[in-house]
């Protein structure tokens, strides 16, 4: 009889805190790729994954853009959607009911045309029952000053965490655009301002150009690329921002596999969201997971935070 | 009820001209609770490739009863050229049925307008017309090329009649010109069905709402998720600032209900 020594198979430990909200795994779904949350329910166990961020809400509706809002690009998708969305009245009155039932924390993600009313959003959100957390989306222009987007100023990204930290003890994200030209700064700023974690990134600014109608493709000329075409950036970027700053950093940027979310947290993030690939393939983020837990057992990996690579 | 995401199996592709193709695959989750009119989405990339990224929105063709669905379509573009090249015994992820589709009423005439591969969203229609009321069908065209299946519309009803531009098949004329002579011919309450190109269904709202004629209209858009995530297929709706969204709300609106733009 051969007295074979059997390793015990680990049970890798994937629990995450951010900003002091537990979460039991670091693949969240990103805003503005699951909707209100409801609309993926049976094409993905919402119970399963990290956490949902609900598509990005202003304090009033939004009807968004003219179309044509989206373009394929190679590998990657152009959108120009204009943040339209029913207002955070309709979203607390409407949609967060049936969301409670979810064994998932909601993140809300909020946007606003001035300081003020991202303070009004986080204040309005503080009390809601089953909002665990916010994120800010900082990409937005700010109409006070020129339309200038409050994420590419350091002082103004500063002012708008300062506004959203007052109005709220809830967990705030800060998320950034990577359309500025040192993202560490950003990061630093809003950091010490008091943002309780950092998501990254936002989509690049670009266009494309239909040259059959010899016209912009969108019809606001403008718009986000999302998709794998952008992983590179993003990784880059959130390998910069976690050695700037020490609050926790949330991947974002093209992740549609387990081995993009491996090299995201390998970059030190604390946490990944999926995005465009939900749209492709509702089940993307259960699949990360899966895939994210069998390489850590694989590689004899406990905590997932024992990922992030040294340096 | 945001459909199923299967791998399905491919049954049948089948060029039926010159870049027109008929596509089957096993899908019987979908298929069992398909109604006229709904759509799926499709994966057209082999292996995972991410380029193309998204897949593509497809009208339900046909259904039968042994869980297959099939799909009429023409291969324009880089995805639907790739689709093309995808072969029995493949398999491909089908996300399904999708979006609402044509509000039956009975009782009445229903009068089917489809221009081109528009017909691709009407079989269903026609069929489920067929088993209680009386069903006109008009299809219009550029040639006979562009409409291989008429036989499938043909079968189903006395009251067919097909135009195309160049004469290749039925008479030689325009499906307006077709339209206008059917609502005068005749009698009793209509509704009409459309689904074909932009510049024909506004066409068909425009005759028809000026008889106070009942007008469905089936719409396509750019499309990234086909279930209410992205809202990236909004069209314009007629009586306010707001968008319809064509993949939840849609594909099939009352012809009142979009905004049509200038000049009929």
């Amino acid at each position: 009889m051969i007295n074979q020594k059997k390793s015990t198979p680990i049970s890798p430990d994937l629990s995450i805190s951010i900003g002091g909200l537990g979460l039991k795994n670091p693949v969240l779904l990103a805003s503005g790729t699951c909707g209100y949350g409801m609309e993926l329910d049976d094409l993905l166990d919402l119970d399963q994954i990290g956490g949902i961020i609900i598509k990005g809400l202003s304090i009033r509706p939004r009807p968004g853009n003219s179309p044509p809002r989206l373009v394929e690009t190679p590998c990657g998708l152009l959108n120009s959607i204009g943040l339209e969305n029913m207002g955070i009245e309709a979203f607390l009155r409407d949609k967060l009911p049936l969301l409670r039932n979810i064994k998932t924390p909601l993140i809300v993600n909020i946007l606003g045309n001035s300081v003020e009313e991202y303070f009004e959003m986080a204040r309005r959100l503080d009390g809601a029952e089953g909002i665990k957390a916010i994120e800010v989306n900082i990409s937005c222009p700010n109409v006070k000053a020129g339309g200038i987007a409050f994420g590419t100023d350091p002082e103004t990204a500063a002012s708008v965490t300062h506004a959203v930290k007052k109005a709220t003890g809830l967990p705030i994200i800060i998320k950034l655009t990577p359309n500025v030209t040192d993202i560490t700064e950003i990061a630093r700023k809003v950091a010490s301002a008091g943002a309780d974690a950092i998501s990254l990134i936002n989509t690049l600014l670009g266009m494309a150009i239909d040259i059959k109608f010899r016209r912009p493709a969108l019809a606001n000329v403008f718009g986000g690329l999302s998709g794998p075409a952008i992983k590179p950036v993003a990784l880059r970027m959130v390998w910069q921002v976690v050695r700037a700053v020490d609050i926790p950093v949330i991947g974002i940027g093209g992740i549609s596999t387990p081995d993009d979310a491996l090299e995201f947290l390998m970059a030190g993030a604390r946490a990944v969201e999926i995005g465009t690939a939900t749209l492709i393939r509702p089940s993307t983020a259960e699949e990360v997971l899966t895939g994210i837990r069998d390489y850590m057992k694989t590689n004899n990996v406990q905590n997932v935070k024992n990922l992030r690579l040294p340096a | 009820m945001p459909g199923f995401d299967i791998p399905a199996n491919i049954v049948e592709q089948t060029r039926l001209a010159h870049s027109i193709f008929l596509l089957t695959v096993d899908a019987p989750a979908i298929m069992d609770s398909t109604d006229p009119g709904q759509f799926c989405m499709l994966e057209v990339q082999e292996n995972n490739s991410k380029d193309p990224l998204l897949r593509r929105p497809l009208s339900i063709y046909k259904t039968g009863s042994n869980g297959q669905i099939s799909f009429l379509y023409k291969a324009v573009g880089k995805g639907t050229r790739l689709l093309s090249k995808r072969r029995p015994g493949e398999i491909i992820r089908v996300l399904g049925p999708l979006g609402q589709g044509f509000r039956l009423i009975h009782d009445c005439t229903s009068i089917l307008v489809g221009g081109g591969l528009g017909i691709a969203s009407l079989l269903l229609l026609a069929q489920g017309i067929k088993q209680s009321g009386r069903l006109i069908i008009l299809i219009g065209a550029k040639n006979a090329a562009e409409i291989p299946t008429v036989e499938d519309f043909s079968r189903l009803t006395r009251y067919f009649h097909v135009v195309t531009e160049d004469g290749s098949l039925g008479q030689r004329g325009m499906i307006t010109d077709l339209l206008d002579q059917t609502l005068q011919e005749i009698t009793g309450t209509a509704r009409i069905y459309t689904c074909g190109p932009w510049s024909m269904m506004k066409a068909v709202y425009h005759m028809v709402s000026k008889r106070n004629i009942p007008c469905q209209v089936s719409l396509e858009a750019a499309m990234a998720c086909g279930i209410g995530l992205c809202l990236g297929c909004a069209i314009p709706k007629s009586n306010s600032r707001g968008f319809l969204h064509v993949c939840q709300e849609g594909p099939v609106f009352d012809a009142d209900q979009v905004h049509w733009g200038q000049n009929s």
